[in-house]
């Protein structure tokens, strides 16, 4: 079958396949989008197909071409400035078809298709455009006019997938025209009988009416202006720009207003005195009705006399079916089935309805020849073409030179080169054998860039040339490597210490910069002596905060406060680190609009007396209880290595006591030293253990979100969430750090709970549960209520009711008081 | 393409962010509403969609970041000068997607 369907239209053309009893409309790989502008522009050595084209089309008239099918089967040639070529429209439409084929990511080429024609289209035309399609290099094109194209999607949406007898109108008003066909079918046979349309008439006008009718009134009273319609629309006209916004602003309005009943516009300019309008126009959806009108009246008059002159009643057409993106809008849709009296069928999707049933009439269609379909030309021996690359792997410039040396014959050929983000595209160019390209980077990006080779019907060509890397920004040459993390020290309630939380990771480039979001743990009274730390650390961030190097901090008092400091509010910590390695610490309370900052420099240490106190206590604390733990686990070499740290650290502490903040000794740098080599024997001693505890929870919980995923038909969404987690597995588990790994350990809770939400059984055992807890309830009598009414909608088996009772005593728990109090924290968290 | 399709209602709050942004280099005295905003975008950055104001930046055909609309007379030597909508990147597999284009509005320089 030739299973390939493509809608050719004036304005903008789509291709579809056929496939297993579906029909897939296949997207721009540049732009995404399903259809692509017919228009191509000669720019220099370019050839631009679609969107790109189709900005440059007014202004550059003689080297950009559109509009070009309604020439179709005439003589009329047009003259490319650049090129100095005359083109037929045959030509042109050849170029859009070739485009079209680029939209195919299967990678399978196309020898044959069915190509949709306008219902006016004499043979002369049809003819021509079978020629464009041979042009193209299928070798079969087999023509399908547009409203029966359209007919037959809708009628394969049907279930049965048939018409019954009878007379049917196919209204299709897209972005510029306009076309009806009146569709007649008998014994099974589908025809035109009649067709009628305007070429100048179409969403865009829409739009130029809002600006108009609404738009310049609102301007002209708000401000003072001359002549502001003509200034407006004048391509040099000193408002022109402003228009170009406006026509957007409207067509914004227009989309909005066909599900809402207003919508503002909202704009700025300044009048010929210079005074600046903030413009803000409201637009009731009757005042978008009453441009429409007209218009649509128009539409509705040549209907009938289409009717009129076959001699056909309305009450003799079944329906009318919309096409074509205008017909998206209500009011279209109301007024044609209002003024004709016959009802509207807005059952298929009016902007592809024509690729979508060209397509399935193709699925029906045997090839006369047999397809051949190589996935790239060339031959066994090899690429028939060798292209060597040299470029600058990594650079600083915003723009990177691209050279090529190509071998092989390139006669006729084409070089193409897009940049896989979708920002770039350098068009097609004729195949020389030196290509010279400025390629544009993204900044701070990996930039990769697929240069393709194409024959003269757009079929790739294989060559043995690579993926071209070049990094942006990233690695400069100047900038030094960290040697170490750079940790924020926060409180971590679970555990009831402090932990690690990364800010910058080794090896990043310095210089740097990064703000993090922080909450406060406890409320800060004004006035009071608490506080809270912001301690950077560098060091591994899996290890324990005490056995890293304290490298800044700032600490901020409540004497230091404008008010208090809410528990839960947060805490902008922005780390900034230059170079040579200053630290920068600037840490703003959102709540109250303070902001502290303090810049460390590597040659200075920085060692807080009051916070040295806590930490040893602290870890005297963490090495009992590690002693402890290591004699149950009958570990008793590292007991007694543990034990032997003991002495040492009573010691430290006795002489820490001692010191006051403001000590000018060195002793406090002694201690700080002595009590980070004692953090760290304990951090190696036991560190192995935590890891591994918090790495067996993870693989434990992805082994059961596997198997719920499984178990209870787990979207594609959640499939890919999952995979999303576990292809970062390798590289957060190799960080050793416990917060990383505990992080996506929680992201695998929450899949588990919205998987299993699903399952009514879970959900009646999660409404048991908090059932149970009816004594907690902040509000008993509401809980008893829920709990009535829940074990009702347990009887009835009405779970989607049930969730929400699930919800409702959840939010009567109280919430849980955690640990409030840390000590030797930090206060953030 | 595997990564994660960003909704809809996502792309309509950075425009608005970024038309806040607009707005706000307009006002004396910005900055702390500039914290607010940096805020945001920063989120954003974490969840690995970033948004660019292309403003000033030559225009050629071979942009397609930007879906472009000439004011004035000319093609030639063609700058950015009103952006309408940003261009938003995803991030997926350390490399940024494109998932809205820029409008903008262009001019001869």
């Amino acid at each position: 079958m030739i299973n390939f369907g493509i809608d050719l239209g004036t304005t903008n053309s789509a291709i579809a396949k056929f496939e297993k009893g579906k029909v897939e409309i296949f997207r721009n790989p540049i732009s995404l989008k399903q259809t692509l502008p017919s228009v191509i522009a000669f720019r220099k050595n370019r050839i631009i197909v679609g969107d790109k084209a189709r900005e440059y089309l007014e202004k550059d008239p003689n080297n950009v071409v559109g509009l070009f099918k309604r020439k179709m089967g005439t003589s009329e040639t047009y003259l490319i400035e650049s090129t100095g070529d005359f083109m037929t429209p045959i030509n042109l439409s050849a170029y859009v078809l070739k485009e079209l084929k680029n939209f195919i990511h299967t990678g399978e080429q196309i020898n044959a298709a069915v190509v949709t024609i306008p219902a006016s289209f004499d043979t002369i035309q049809s003819n021509a455009t079978k020629k464009a399609g041979y042009e193209a290099g299928f070798d079969e094109v087999v023509l399908l006019q547009e409203p029966i194209a359209a007919s037959l999607a809708y009628a394969n949406k049907e279930e049965d997938g048939k018409f019954e007898e009878g007379m049917w109108l196919v209204y299709d008003l897209g972005g510029g025209t306009f076309d009806v066909a009146l569709v007649k079918i008998k014994e099974g046979e589908m025809k035109i009988i009649d067709h009628e349309g305007d070429n100048f008439l179409g969403g865009t006008d829409f739009d130029k009416e809002i600006v108009e009718k609404l738009v310049i009134p609102y301007l002209e009273s708000e401000g003072k202006f001359e002549n502001l319609e003509q200034e407006l629309k004048s391509a040099a006209g000193k408002y022109n720009k402003l228009y170009q916004v406006l026509l957007h602003k409207a067509e914004e309005a227009k989309v909005i207003l066909s599900n809402a009943t207003s919508t503002e516009i909202e704009f700025e300019a300044t009048d010929d005195n210079g005074k600046e309008i903030e413009g803000f126009l409201t637009i009731e959806r009757q005042q978008f009705e009453n441009i429409l009108a007209p218009f649509v009246d128009k539409t509705a008059k040549m209907i009938t006399e289409m009717l009129e002159r076959n001699s056909i009643e309305q009450s003799a057409i079944n329906f009318v079916l919309m096409v074509g993106g205008s017909t998206y809008i209500p009011y279209v849709r109301e007024r044609i089935g209002n003024q004709l009296s016959i009802a509207v069928n807005c059952n298929i999707d009016p902007t592809t309805a024509v690729a979508l049933g060209a397509a399935y009439y193709a699925g029906t269609k045997p090839m006369k020849r047999k397809q051949e379909v190589p996935a790239i030309t060339g031959d066994s021996t090899g690429p028939r073409i060798s292209i060597k690359t040299g470029y600058q792997k990594s650079t600083q410039d915003e723009e990177e030179v691209l050279v090529a040396q190509v071998d092989g014959d390139i006669t006729g050929l084409f070089y193409r080169i897009i940049r896989q983000d979708g920002g770039f595209d350098s068009g097609l160019k004729p195949l020389t054998t030196r290509i010279n390209e400025e390629l544009p980077l993204l900044k701070n990006s990996y930039n990769y860039f697929n240069l393709n080779v194409y024959d003269d019907k757009n079929n790739q060509v294989a060559t043995d040339v690579q993926v071209i890397g070049i990094t942006q920004g990233r690695y400069s040459v100047a900038g030094q490597p960290l040697p170490n993390d750079i940790c924020l020290e926060i409180d971590d309630i679970e555990s009831g210490q402090t932990a690690l939380d990364i800010v910058f990771e080794k090896n990043a480039i310095l210089p740097t910069k990064r703000t993090i979001i922080k909450e406060v743990i406890n409320t800060i009274k004004k006035g009071s002596d608490d506080k809270i730390t912001i301690n950077v650390v560098e060091g591994p961030s899996y290890a324990l905060p005490s056995a890293n190097q304290p490298i800044g901090f700032i600490t901020i008092s409540g004497k230091e406060l404008e008010r208090d400091l809410i528990k839960g509010s947060d805490v902008e910590v922005t780390l900034e680190m230059s170079e040579s390695r200053d630290l920068k610490i600037n840490a703003f309370l959102m709540l109250t609009n303070q902001e502290f900052e303090n810049v460390f420099t590597p040659s200075e240490r920085h060692v807080n007396v009051t916070r040295l106190n806590d930490e040893l206590v602290v870890l005297l604390e963490k090495l009992n209880a590690e002693i402890q733990e290591a004699e149950i686990m009958e570990d008793y070499r590292t007991a007694q290595e543990l034990i032997n740290l003991k002495t040492e650290m009573r010691s430290l502490i006795i002489k820490s006591k001692k010191l006051t903040e403001d000590d000018i000794t060195d002793e406090k740098f002694q201690i700080e030293d002595q009590k980070r080599k004692a953090a760290l024997l304990i951090d190696s001693l036991t560190s192995d253990k935590r890891i591994n505890a918090i790495k067996m929870e993870y693989f434990e919980t992805k082994k059961d979100v596997q198997w719920v995923i499984e178990r209870y038909d787990g979207s594609e969404a959640e499939k890919s969430a999952l995979e999303h987690i576990i292809n970062k597995e390798k590289s957060f588990l190799a960080s050793n750090s416990p917060l990383r790994i505990k992080e996506f350990t929680e992201k695998l809770y929450e899949l588990r709970g919205k998987v299993r939400w699903r399952d009514p059984e879970y959900v009646i055992s999660l409404f048991y549960y908090f059932a149970s807890k009816q004594d907690e309830f902040t509000d008993k009598q509401k809980g008893a209520e829920v709990i009535k009414v829940g074990e009702k909608a347990i009887e009835e088996e009405k779970y989607d009711k049930l969730r929400v009772h699930v919800n409702q005593l959840y939010s009567l728990l109280p919430e849980e008081k955690k640990i409030t109090e840390l000590k030797g924290g930090t206060g953030i968290g | 393409m595997q990564f994660e399709k960003v909704p809809g209602q996502l792309l309509t709050i950075i425009n608005q962010v970024h038309d806040l942004e607009k707005k706000l280099l307009k006002m004396e005295n910005s900055r702390p509403l500039a914290r607010n905003l940096n805020r945001i975008r920063d989120q954003f950055a974490e969840m690995g969609i970033k948004y660019h104001n292309p403003l000033g930046q030559p225009y050629n055909e071979t942009r397609t970041d930007c879906e472009a609309t000439i004011s004035g007379t000319t093609t030639q030597n063609l700058v950015i000068s009103e952006v309408i909508k940003p261009i938003i990147t995803q991030e997926f597999e350390g490399m940024p997607h494109i998932i809205q284009k820029a409008v903008v509005i262009v001019e001869g320089n």
